[in-house]
């Protein structure tokens, strides 16, 4: 069972955001990558999350081996933060689709920085840092979203299974 | 080639989020991010703890996270893999993270939402470059080098009065430093007065600041040095003071109304605090970790020229007492309250606590007998004076007395005439009362 995000939330994931993604290894050490795009399914019960496959290795590793999954995202002009968790993910294709949708989530997330003064170059500098030229999706459904904006009420469950 | 934790420095201002993941009992990962990551020794970091989060309820349970940080300028990622070891709820790193975060909270406009509760210490086990084949930011300016700078500048001098002057122009030259203070402690230690400022309308000499009492107060009191790189509405001086004091006569610390960066740090030398060095910009993160450092050994080195000023030997020749000129014109209305030893002159306030007593002193000694001439031996002996018989702040509390008539009362003015020796000059009759 998966829950069915609503058509806020949804928006809410295709705006400019700052993403990671985190998962446990074999060995019981937690683990993060920084994701590069999100997409939602028609259904909103899944999500494929686009990330470097050389910068994760540890985290697909993990998530190979069975470890559940969780993606947080935050919209760093407001610290709005969804935290969406899944107890397993699969892997899922990547082709132009996929290579388009990180490219425009990392020149949102660009753009966003940008306007909060974090200097000339930003754009290229992630480029760089993020490119779509070895990306990996990793699909899953979540069972549970928090509300993770920082303050005393973060952590409160916005649905679960 | 193995990355050092020193050179992560950068990442751990708090310029840009880290993320930190942890696991629960159960093996559920979970991501959040943190306000501060907080750099405390080649192998320890400290994370802040502002509220009981999932992060900390896995950690207490199954202590190893690891930390996503990213190089400010690069962008560059790293990832540390961390072994939580202990929370500290008081002390000096809890006190510089409380600071550090009211900066980091005002940046990011949760002044509200951060509260440190404590300083989750952690062992880093292990540093990834997660980007390696992504260049290093250009290198920032070199603090060592600012460093000499600012000691070629300040040269050699034991004149407390010169010391304080150039101690604060040579961070000019060497920093690009324009604002900033020189506070001395007092005789109880329990507050800091403003012998010497830099770049402000008004010099603020005499302003002072209670131990404890915002940035410059907790970093006496904390004997640490303390650096908030952005704006932040806690730790500010003016409004707290106009609040507790409205009724008191002082000085008006002279301090920027809205600082983007600013840093104290305490002049310690033989374990004794002497003071407090002082500086603030308009812009944000203008002091580095690397400033931090050279702002720390000037500092000290700084303690260590007061320190051995004050341990001069006064001159032994006799002072060759001048006979005065009778002064002439509108006699001026000097008044003494002795309950806190403050001077007014013409109804506007001049000064209290020794620095008060001092002057209070020397003019009915001038209007009883004459005397123009004195030296400090003298006062240290002289039993209506509240020195205290261990230290000694005569000497700077002469040049705060000397600097603050120039400013408000030049009609009176102390000129000093040798080492331990100063005279009076008064240019209109006065009228004491008490």
């Amino acid at each position: 069972m998966s829950v069915q995000l609503t058509v806020e939330q949804t928006a809410f994931l295709q705006g400019p955001l700052s993403m990671n993604v985190g998962a446990v290894g074999r060995d019981g050490w937690p683990c993060v990558c920084r994701a590069q795009g999100v997409m939602v399914a028609r259904d909103r019960r899944t999500l494929t999350v686009l990330l470097s496959a050389s910068r994760g290795r540890a985290l697909i590793d993990a998530v190979d081996a069975g470890s559940g999954i969780t993606l947080v995202v935050s919209r760093p002009s407001t610290h709005a933060t969804l935290q969406l968790k899944a107890s397993a993910a699969t892997r899922a294709t990547t082709g132009a689709a996929q290579r388009a949708c990180s490219a425009r989530c990392v020149a949102a997330f660009a753009d966003e920085l940008k306007g909060l003064g974090y200097g000339a170059g930003l754009e290229q500098a992630l480029a760089a840092l993020l490119p779509t030229d070895d990306l990996l999706a990793l699909r899953f459904a979540p069972e549970i979203v928090f509300d993770q904006t920082p303050g005393p009420d973060a952590g409160r469950v916005l649905a679960r299974t | 080639m193995k990355i050092s934790l020193e050179s992560l420095r950068p990442c751990l201002d708090g310029a840009i989020p880290a993320v930190v993941a942890t696991s629960a009992q159960d093996g559920t990962p979970n991501v959040a991010y943190a306000s501060q990551v907080h750099f405390v020794d080649a192998e320890h970091v400290a994370l802040s703890y502002q509220f009981f989060s999932k992060t900390r309820e896995n950690v207490l349970a199954h202590p190893y996270a690891q930390v996503q940080v990213v190089e400010p300028g690069s962008f560059r990622h790293f990832r540390l893999k961390l072994h939580y070891i202990r929370t500290e709820t008081e002390g000096p790193l809890f006190e510089y993270m409380k600071a550090q975060l009211a900066g980091i909270a005002a940046q990011t406009h949760m002044d509200k939402v951060f509260v440190l509760r404590g300083a989750d210490i952690y062992r880093v086990l292990d540093i990834e470059s997660v980007d390696p084949h992504i260049p290093p930011p250009p290198p920032p300016s070199d603090a060592l080098l600012s460093l000499r700078r600012t000691l070629d500048r300040l040269g050699d001098t034991t004149d407390l009065s010169d010391l304080a002057d150039r101690g604060l122009a040579a961070l000019t030259a060497g920093f690009g430093i324009r604002h900033a203070l020189l506070l001395m402690l007092d005789e109880a230690g329990a507050a800091l007065y403003t012998l010497g400022s830099l770049g402000y309308p008004d010099s603020g000499i005499g302003a002072e600041v209670k131990v404890g009492e915002g940035l410059i107060g907790v970093a006496a009191r904390e004997r640490i040095p303390i650096r908030i790189n952005y704006r932040t509405g806690d730790y500010a001086y003016q409004t707290a003071m106009r609040a507790t004091h409205a009724t008191e006569p002082r000085i008006p610390l002279p301090v920027l109304a809205n600082p983007h960066s600013r840093i104290a740090v305490p002049l310690i030398h033989g374990g004794r605090l002497l003071g407090v060095l002082y500086a603030e910009s308009e812009h944000d993160a203008f002091f580095s970790h690397a400033d931090e450092d050279a702002l720390v050994i000037y500092a000290r080195h700084l303690a260590a020229l007061v320190a051995q000023a004050a341990c001069e030997p006064d001159d032994a020749e006799p002072a060759h007492d001048e006979p005065a000129t009778r002064p002439t014109g509108a006699p001026l209305a000097v008044r003494y309250f002795a309950a806190d030893h403050s001077v007014f002159i013409d109804n506007d306030y001049l000064i209290k606590g020794v620095a008060g007593s001092i002057l209070w002193t020397l003019l009915n000694e001038h209007a009883r007998n004459g005397r123009r001439d004195f030296c400090n031996r003298e006062l240290r002996r002289d039993p209506r004076l509240p020195l205290p018989d261990f230290g000694d702040n005569l000497e700077t509390r002469l040049i705060l007395l000397q600097r603050r008539l120039a400013e408000r009362c030049p009609t009176i003015a102390l000129e000093k005439t040798g080492r331990g020796r100063f005279r009076l000059n008064i240019g209109r009759p006065l009228q004491l009362s008490a």
